[in-house]
């Protein structure tokens, strides 16, 4: 059985999980004897990362290249990867089930007319059939699917199936050879754009020494920066009890509580907080806690090491004005 | 966008691993194991029965006082005294009338609420135990998993849809996106308790509704550890009047357990006219009575919740039989009302479903006519007997207490027929007086944090958590009632019925709006079914969500 590996790289580097792919094809290769296995890298320039790859005991590796490969689009990987296919002839198609995977290689088995066995976690042989193994209902079964038809078969293994530091190194460099890739611009339907990182580093309250927040008691959002302002006074972060995240008057990332984050910081200063137990759990571990409300029943208080019985807007804006003066 | 969703194929599908659907399928895994082991032909396999359970684990959402009459467990584990996790067998039961500040003994224990040859029990462990039973015979239990849609193949049921996993709260897909399973299968046995939601929909789609409409008591629990020497383990002490009027359906519990614990909870009719009287407070007041704190002074709350009961009873049954279909637990009204018992029934049911069921995979049979024999299987087993002699008990409290003590004497000399049979009652939803002009509501209960507990307080001890960034599983049809009509004609009673803080008023710059807490809600349905305007439906959020009800 003759297996291809469709390897990934980004930024210049081989996609660690490529390797895991690897070790998989090698091991399959292992329990059927006659079965080579070829690589490919794809992209523009890739010739180093063909190179870093041939050292690994492998048959050959296909370097596709293509000026319009030098962005990932889906056609453009898909028609390429095809004509990789039609020159090696592989039975079974093997890659790491990643994102850039999923895009792409669905729609390249659908052109030569194959379905896909994806996001496997493993694969056994029995009475000289494949058969893949992958999870359903969130892991609590695993179903054994195998292909019926004639090769290529596509298959894809989950990120840690198999350990890529295992590869096998080869005793020679493999032999690189170039796949004559023919792909014009119009084939491309998509334009990427820019790669940009997704989420900002979301603000992790538990390094703040010192931690202003706010309840239900600050009543609206154009009362929030005059909090912030005092904790940017205080050399420390702006949090929250649930409400006002729940409000979105301030984003997920500085609630405090049991379905927020767990503090302790030096100084905890609760404005217009009740205290109900889900806040307190996020905060008791604080080492002194401030607290401000107009109810003197409020729960804060008992866990409050110093408590003001008054209104946060009229305190608030006192302690900025003496902060300042500093 | 419907989405491509996977298929299984089942032979039997249960929607709810509580004590009815995990004794359906051990029962039902057991005939199997008979007939497969005296070489009975089909063979049949065990494996091709699902549970589907919704909470984290089994046992996660399952909640009751409890006394269990052992009678149906007997039959379904004969050795269970030795190998089923009991508490303590009751000792002592007596019942109390209560009023403000004190309490009276009734002389003679009324015959229902006597209890010896009972157990104290925790169903969330009994529960617990079972499903290790159900597992070892072979059978699946997909824990976190709900049916969140009836599949329909003609007039006949032909599985469920499970819910989808990873949408956000605005509905849209996340990365961890999964749709929900189309789960086939020959027989769908729901076995969803109180109010499920399933069967909800399939009582209305085919009309399969009892000759009364399913009425229902809220029962709110607290787990305490007291001091030693405070209570006996056995001891079952039931409470009427006090904090309730006697306009009231209901009454407190309080057992003795081992280890120094206390289960204790108040259950509340939900037909009361006041809407804006709150079942939560009720309990927290019920508390301070001296007779139960001089029990609880000193200790700690272990654990919180509250569900609901159906106490409908006999009339209140409905079809238990579809094609392709069974109704069985409390999901079919098979309890106890005048006693509070239902696990019995449960148990027994589940046994007489999966006799039903094996006859007709065997045959080959899975439509109305041949399911219809669990109906009989029912009428003439102890469950009809039993639930025949209280056929009339909770409808007659609908006039108030006295007139209600007094049906209930006639109807005990009468085998259950009593003065009027069938004694017909209207869904309790109906029974809300308009406030008319009342004046502004009271404040809200705090609770003293150390007897007594506001309602934020005691939710945290149900170990409630949910997904937050999912959709709602509480649909209000339509919000403009909440803050047009309801405000005027009800006051928004969601705010005072529900258990869990789940729905609150709230005014701000965009006016009056109704915000709804759902990651607080414990599961119980009591919105779904107490809301005057019947516009609040409760579906399954994603599975794995809900409470935890450790010990309960």
């Amino acid at each position: 059985m003759k297996i291809l590996v469709i390897t990934e790289a980004r930024e210049g580097k081989l996609n660690p999980v490529s390797f895991e792919a690897l070790v998989a094809a090698q091991q399959i290769a292992g329990a059927q004897a006659g079965s080579p296995i070829a690589a490919t890298v794809i992209g523009k320039g890739m010739r180093q990362l063909a190179e870093e790859l041939a050292a690994n005991q492998v048959a050959e590796v296909l370097l596709v290249e293509h000026d319009l490969l030098e962005r990932y689009t889906p056609d453009g990987y898909a028609i390429a990867l095809r004509q990789a296919i039609a020159q090696s002839k592989p039975d079974l198609v093997l890659m790491p089930h990643t994102y850039q995977v999923r895009d792409f290689a669905p729609k390249l088995a659908a052109s030569l007319g194959k379905g896909m066995i994806g996001d496997c976690v493993g694969y056994r042989v029995e009475k000289e059939r494949m058969i893949f193994v992958r999870q359903m209902f969130q892991g609590k079964t695993a179903a054994d699917v195998s292909f019926t038809g004639a090769p290529p078969w596509f298959v894809s293994f989950q990120a840690g199936a198999f350990r890529g530091d295992q590869a096998a190194r080869g005793a020679a460099p493999a032999p690189i050879t170039t796949v004559k890739v023919d792909l014009k611009a119009e084939q491309i339907r998509t334009k990427p754009l820019e790669l940009f990182r997704e989420a900002k580093q979301a603000v992790d309250l538990t390094q703040a020494p010192i931690l202003v927040a706010v309840g239900r008691g600050i009543k609206a959002p154009e009362n929030i920066p005059m909090a912030e302002k005092l904790a940017k006074l205080l050399g420390g972060e702006l949090a929250a009890s649930r409400p006002i995240c729940d409000e979105g008057w301030l984003p997920m990332d500085r609630q405090i509580g049991s379905s927020g984050q767990t503090v302790a910081p030096k100084l905890y200063l609760a404005l217009g907080i009740s205290g109900a137990i889900q806040h307190v759990v996020g905060m008791k571990g604080s080492r002194t806690i401030v607290a401000i409300n107009k109810d003197r029943n409020a729960p804060i208080f008992e866990v409050a090491d110093y408590g003001i019985v008054g209104d946060i807007f009229e305190l608030i804006p006192a302690l900025t004005e003496v902060l300042e003066k500093k | 966008m419907s989405p491509e969703r996977e298929r299984l194929d089942a032979d039997v599908l249960i929607v709810g691993a509580g004590p009815a659907g995990l004794a359906c399928a051990l029962h039902l895994a057991r005939l199997i194991r008979q007939h497969n082991e005296s070489g009975g032909k089909p063979e049949l396999s065990a494996e091709g029965i699902y549970v589907l359970e919704k909470g984290r684990e089994i046992g996660a959402h399952q909640l009751s006082g409890a006394v269990l009459d052992p009678r149906a467990l007997a039959e379904l584990v004969p050795d269970f005294a030795k190998t089923a996790p009991l508490d303590t067998p009751v000792t002592d039961d007596a019942a109390y009338f209560l009023t403000a500040k004190r309490s009276w003994k009734l002389p003679i224990t009324p015959p229902p609420l006597r209890n010896h040859g009972n157990y104290i029990v925790s169903l969330n462990k009994l529960v617990k135990w079972l499903g290790g039973l159900v597992e070892q015979a072979g059978v699946n239990v997909f824990t976190q998993f709900a049916g969140a849609q009836l599949i329909h193949e003609g007039e006949a049921i032909a599985g469920v849809i499970t819910e989808d996993k990873g949408r956000d709260k605005d509905g849209r897909p996340k990365d961890n996106f999964t749709p929900g399973y189309e789960l086939r299968a020959k027989v769908t046995v729901l076995a969803e308790g109180p109010r499920g939601s399933l069967t909800k929909t399939l009582v209305a789609e085919k009309h399969l509704d009892g000759l009364n409409p399913q009425v229902y008591s809220i029962g709110i629990k607290e787990l305490w550890e007291v001091p030693p020497g405070r209570i006996n383990p056995g001891w079952v002490a039931h409470t009427l009047g006090w904090p309730l009027d006697s306009s009231m359906y209901g009454g407190g519990w309080i057992y003795g357990l081992r280890d120094n614990r206390v289960s204790l909870g108040l259950v509340t009719g939900l037909e009361y006219h006041n809407p804006r009287f709150d079942p939560h407070e009720a309990f927290q007041r019920f508390k301070t009575h001296p007779f139960v704190r001089r029990i609880l002074e000193g200790g700690k709350l272990v654990r919180y919740g509250a569900k609901t009961v159906p106490v409908g009873g006999w009339y209140s049954m409905p079809r238990v039989y579809v094609d392709g279909g069974l109704i069985i637990g409390d999901s079919a009204s098979l309890l106890n009302s005048q006693r509070l018992k239902g696990i019995h029934m449960a148990i027994k049911s589940g046994m007489l479903a999966a006799e039903t069921l094996f006859e007709a995979l065997r045959v080959g049979d899975t439509s109305a006519k041949s399911l219809s024999v669990f109906r009989r299987k029912l009428d003439e087993s102890w469950i009809a007997s039993e639930l025949r002699s209280v056929r009339n008990f909770h409808q007659s409290f609908q006039h108030g207490l006295w007139l209600g003590l007094a049906h209930t004497a006639a109807q005990f000399v009468t085998g259950g027929r009593g003065l009027i049979d069938p004694m017909r009652m209207p869904a309790g939803y109906e029974e809300y007086h308009k406030l008319d002009g009342a004046g502004a509501a009271p404040p809200r209960f705090q609770g003293d944090g150390v007897l007594t507990f506001d309602r934020l307080t005691d939710v945290y001890h149900s170990g409630t958590r949910h997904e937050e960034d999912q959709p709602c599983h509480l649909h209000v049809l339509d919000l403009n009632i909440c803050v047009n009509r309801c405000v005027v004609e009800y006051g928004n009673p969601c705010q005072y019925f529900c258990p869990a803080a789940v729905y609150e008023m709230v005014e701000d710059k965009g006016g009056r709006r109704l915000k709804i807490n759902f990651s607080n809600c414990v599961h119980c349905k009591t919105c779904d079914i107490a809301d005057p305007y019947q516009i609040i439906d409760w579906v399954p959020p994603e599975g794995g969500g809900g409470p935890n009800y450790e010990g309960m």
